[in-house]
């Protein structure tokens, strides 16, 4: 399965996409992303952010320009291939999570690629380690905070051993202790990261390398630490800077 | 709280039981799909006049609900939508057959019994079911029915409606929520909300129900469900559907009860 040991993880040139409408959603966008690396994708709501991300696992396919994930290019052929590299944290846990236990639904992505009960169970029990969660890992799911539902559905992900990990705004719906439990998980986690949020505190948390979104197109790619000084920039493109600049 | 959320909470209660660590949930899931079957079949196939050894096989149920730990009550008030509907299918007997069979100050008729008959069987074979639901998770249900060799596609449909059936439960709750909170006092749904919420509400389960299944397929789902709990067969398992079968054929075919009735007189 996974025998090359790439640093390439992204590869996008001249992207563009749209939905049934002609108006494109993205357009013209570029990133290009190695192992290691944390990136956070910022911009305004309904920008783009969340289009940009299914792109990148394959949940769409009708895009134009060049999508390579560790050096496959993103076609029908290699989408189930690619997905075994990459993992995507949906926004809404609630449907992320279908089963009726952490545990079951962690097992769940593994179990199917055929690893045995061993194997099966080595996973669950490291990627419910990894996010604080191996105490609960017998707890139904309906009973879970918003938090714990968060923290288990990277847990899910984290089982499949991905390179790369996408999430969808993973700081909206947390109290500050969660937050602060999710930030510190983030940075633990030696995978490639892309992080699409508006919480731009939270971006610096954890994430060096900072793209900025506007008009379905890249407008910034560069060190976190500028773009969030940038008031002018920031204010321009729908956002405002991080809280803990404000006063 | 709205009846929807009542069921969704029996739905979750449900869960609740086949998730603990009893005795019967840790049985082999083929073993009591198969027990199950056995149970119901020998039930239906008591002649219409056998009451007495008919209403005998009680005894399944009874140890059964004590061994799992149910609630006979809880198993009622779940099941009181279909034990009406089997009770009523004897309702006639009465009427059609007269056949004197005994005399107990009045004429006791072929029908009656037969009717009797039939809603034992009716309740028996309901409670029967609702203990297997209530010590085996779904997934356990369609492990067995695939062992079975049932085909994987008619499997994975059944696994699909029961998440998808959660997901409108939810939805609809959430809805009707909403929609309560804005308008306090009416009692139900005003009909002319009808067509908006009904259109919201498979909408949003559509778009739920999508989501649910894109993180199973980016999860390597490819169109069957891989069973966790690939489990073997114990001495328990054999020897519960050993003792089981042997209870069933002494009670069906042979006049066991009379022999042990005769043994006391
Ligand atoms: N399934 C869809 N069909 C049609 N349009 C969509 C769909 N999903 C999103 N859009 C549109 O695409 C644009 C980008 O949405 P999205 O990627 O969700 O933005 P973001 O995540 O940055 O808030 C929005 O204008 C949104 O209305
Ligand atoms: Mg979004």
């Amino acid at each position: 399965m996974k025998t090359e040991t790439l640093k390439e993880c992204i590869n996008i040139e001249h992207l563009g996409f749209s939905y049934d409408t002609e108006e494109p959603v993205l357009r013209d966008v570029n990133l290009y992303a190695v192992k290691g690396e944390s990136i956070g994708l910022i911009g305004a709501n309904g920008i783009g952010k969340s289009t940009l991300l299914k792109l990148l696992v394959g949940l769409d396919l009708n895009y134009s320009g060049k999508l390579e994930i560790v050096t496959h290019p993103m076609v029908k052929e290699n989408v189930n291939h690619i997905r075994e590299h990459i993992g995507y944290v949906f926004q809404d846990s609630d449907s992320q999570l279908f089963m009726t236990t952490v545990e079951e639904d962690v097992a769940f992505g593994p179990l199917n690629y055929g690893l045995d009960k061993e194997e099966v169970e080595k996973r669950v029990k490291y990627a419910l380690s990894k996010v604080h969660l191996l105490e609960l890992r017998k707890k139904q799911i309906y009973k879970m905070s918003g938090g714990e539902k968060k923290l288990a559905s990277i847990a899910t992900i984290l089982a499949m051993h991905p390179d790369i990990i996408l999430m969808d705004e993973p700081s909206v719906a947390l109290d500050p202790k969660n937050r602060r439990v999710l930030i510190n998980i983030l940075n633990e986690m030696p995978q490639m990261k892309l992080i699409a949020s508006h919480d731009l505190d939270f971006i610096m948390d954890t994430c060096e390398r900072t793209v900025l979104m506007d008009d379905g197109t890249i407008i910034f790619d560069g060190p976190t630490e500028k773009i969030m000084h940038d008031r002018e920039m920031l204010e321009r493109h729908g956002l405002e800077l991080p809280l803990r600049f404000q006063r | 709280m709205s009846k929807i959320e009542k069921n969704l909470r029996e739905v979750k209660k449900l869960n609740e039981l086949q998730m603990r660590d009893g005795i019967l949930n840790g049985l082999h899931p083929v073993v009591k799909l198969v027990t199950t079957i056995l149970y119901i079949l020998a039930l239906v196939s008591f002649p219409k006049y056998q009451v007495v050894p008919c209403f005998v096989m009680c005894i399944y149920l009874i140890l059964l609900f004590n061994l799992g730990d149910l609630s006979i009550w809880d198993g009622i008030r779940r099941m009181k939508l279909i034990l009406p509907l089997v009770c009523v299918v004897g309702i006639f007997n009465p009427f059609f057959d007269h056949t004197e069979i005994t005399r107990v100050g009045i004429v006791i008729t072929g029908g009656m019994v037969s009717m009797i008959t039939l809603m034992l069987k009716g309740i028996y074979a309901v409670l029967a079911s609702y203990i297997l639901i209530a010590t085996t998770s779904i997934e356990d249900i369609c492990y067995a029915l695939r062992w079975f060799h049932m085909p994987k596609i008619l499997v994975t449909v059944i696994l699909l409606i029961d998440r998808y059936f959660y997901i409108l439960g939810e939805e609809a709750g959430r809805i009707m929520a909403a929609y309560k909170l804005r308008a306090p006092k009416q009692n139900g749904i005003h009909y002319k909300a009808w067509g908006p919420l009904v259109g919201q509400w498979l909408l949003r389960s559509m778009d739920r129900a999508e989501v649910v299944y894109e993180s199973m397929s980016l999860r390597g789902f490819r169109g069957e469900f891989t069973y966790a709990g690939r489990k073997s067969f114990r001495w328990v398992d054999i020897a519960y559907l050993v003792f089981w079968c042997a209870v069933f054929y002494l009670l069906r075919y042979t006049a066991v009860l009379e022999m042990l009735g005769q043994m006391f007189i």
